[in-house]
């Protein structure tokens, strides 16, 4: 039984193909200013690398912020299950799933099965986020893809002040301005999205083994922060961490397939 | 004699040259980076306007973010001293200063002596800055000038529910996927920013005369909601109101200069 799961963020739109428990492919690709079309481009694009047709798929779901209309999808699921699920599939002994988004920001926390027991997310403010983050890559000059590796050669970090990420940028313009170290700067843009994440976690509370997936995982400033802060290792997933909420939908997808299957 | 101000802001530098009170010249000029070269430049440019040199400024003060980074300023003054001062200058009858600039937002009252009576500063958020106008109309795809002029005729306004700057941007996009008139959209961000602003100002008393300055005092828009908001119409201060801080510093220079030498 093939399966889809397609997660159309704020920033990303990914894709994921299973057949029965075995992932088949993935793609990420930018969103586009519309919804439908980062779907529906992002699908293509895995479909063919796969060589497969629509009509090969059993059943899709959609997730993330445009997961109502994902034209394609059998049903759509809460990123936040998605989250969830994928991530226990993968790693089972995860408790407290960091999701780092484009525009959001979660701390979930799973039970034994992998079904989400409580959450806490950003809801007026964007700091914290993958946007913000590449606000202020923007105001420091760097593509937000450095930021993690620029950060490890600081010598001494900048401690920025401003909550809001756009106001930050007159603080890193300042900082610029003053002749310090992009590394040292990048390193304090690292360390006040961590501190924003941890506002959410520690408010969730913290129980092991703890997990970060969305884009911000592959900041190593802001994980390697965070990880310091909660005196905890974060597991090692087996595949990109910005693919986890596609991965989930999909294995929602493959159980609404096997329900329909038996139905029938 | 000859005096000037500088005013660096974040995103553009201000220059003013005054002739004993006369203002002489001004110039604003948008930078991106080196602010450094744009204090210079911004000065080279208005002294040429009327034709002097740098030599020939008695005293210039700085102000702004960058007041320590124009290299040519005999000294520098905090923003609010000079607005302050500039506006007693040019309207002693204002009792309220609302300044709504690229990242800064702030209103001050001034009282029957002429002395600074209350303040209120920005919030922990952009939401209501000129930088929140810009992002939107980025989304827009067109000028923030164009946007504030024609969405004055829109009956419209499509209501903008987000207040952080990204959050609203979305919100902007997902309104143009589904197909709104982008002048509507427009309206419906100007009622947003000058209900953030309201809300600012409303920490202080809203005296009359009151005066708005900052680049966002240039949208038609967003002024024309906040004085429908306040119940009233600001003051025509009679200069380009981005250049009420570079004012101020040129008019500092000259009571330092002139009380310097009685």
């Amino acid at each position: 039984m093939i399966v889809a799961g397609c997660d159309i963020g704020a920033l990303t739109a990914k894709a994921v193909v299973l057949n029965n428990d075995v992932m088949l492919g993935s793609e990420i690709i930018q969103s586009r200013s519309n919804a439908v079309q980062s779907a529906v481009e992002v699908t293509d694009k895995l479909l063919k690398r796969l060589d497969l047709a629509y009509s090969d798929i059993d059943y899709c779901v959609g997730t993330g912020y445009g997961r109502n209309i994902v034209p394609f999808a059998n049903d759509n699921v809460s990123e936040i299950s998605c989250h969830g699920r994928g991530a226990t599939w993968l790693v089972s002994t995860i408790r407290t799933i960091i999701d780092g988004g484009g525009q959001d920001c979660k701390a979930i926390r799973v039970d034994d099965n992998g079904f989400v027991k409580d959450f806490r997310m950003n809801t007026k403010c964007a700091a914290g986020t993958g946007r913000a983050l590449e606000l202020m890559a923007e105001s420091l000059g760097v593509d937000v893809s450095q930021l993690g590796h620029l950060s490890l050669e600081a010598s001494d970090p900048v401690v920025l002040q401003e909550p809001c990420c756009v106001l930050t940028e007159i603080e890193i313009r300042y900082l610029v301005f003053e002749g310090r170290d992009s590394a040292d700067i990048a390193a304090g843009i690292n360390d006040i999205t961590a501190r924003r994440i941890l506002h959410l976690v520690r408010n969730l509370g913290v129980r092991k083994d703890v997990g970060i997936t969305g884009g911000i995982a592959k900041n190593i400033g802001v994980v390697s922060c965070l990880e310091r802060a909660l005196k905890t290792t974060f597991v090692q997933f087996p595949v990109d961490p910005q693919i986890i909420g596609a991965v989930g939908a999909a294995l929602f997808a493959a159980d609404k397939a096997g329900k329909l299957h038996s139905l029938a | 004699m000859i005096y000037a101000g500088c005013d660096l802001g974040i995103v553009s530098a201000k220059a003013a040259i005054i002739q004993n009170s006369d203002i002489r010249a001004f110039e604003i000029l948008p930078y991106k980076s080196h602010p450094k070269q744009a204090a210079v430049d911004v000065m080279d440019k208005a002294l040429a306007k009327v034709g002097l040199s740098r030599e020939q400024i008695d005293s210039c003060l700085s102000t702004g973010f960058g007041k320590n980074a124009v290299s040519y300023a005999n000294g520098a003054v905090p923003s609010l001293v000079c607005l302050h001062r500039a506006i007693r200058e040019l309207n002693p009858s204002i009792r309220t200063v609302i300044d709504v600039g690229g990242h800064s937002f702030a209103a001050f009252n001034i009282d029957d002596n002429g002395r600074i009576a209350a303040t209120a500063v920005t919030d922990k958020c952009a939401a209501g800055t000129g930088k929140f106008v810009d992002v939107m109309a980025n989304a827009l795809e067109k000028p923030v000038e164009e946007l504030s002029q024609a969405s004055l005729s829109s009956n419209n306004p499509i209501p903008i529910t987000n207040q952080c700057v990204i959050f609203a941007e979305s919100e902007v996009i997902s309104h143009i996927n589904n197909g709104c008139d982008r002048l509507d959209i427009f309206a419906g961000i100007a009622s947003a920013v000058a209900a953030k602003i309201v809300g600012l100002v409303k920490r202080i008393d809203v005296n009359e005369e009151v005066a708005m300055i900052g680049g966002v005092a240039k949208n038609s828009i967003v002024v024309r909601d906040l004085e429908r908001k306040l119940g009233l119409r600001f003051a025509n201060l009679g200069v380009d109101c981005q250049v009420i801080g570079a004012l101020g510093a040129a008019l500092i220079a000259k009571d330092e200069r002139e009380s310097a030498s009685q």
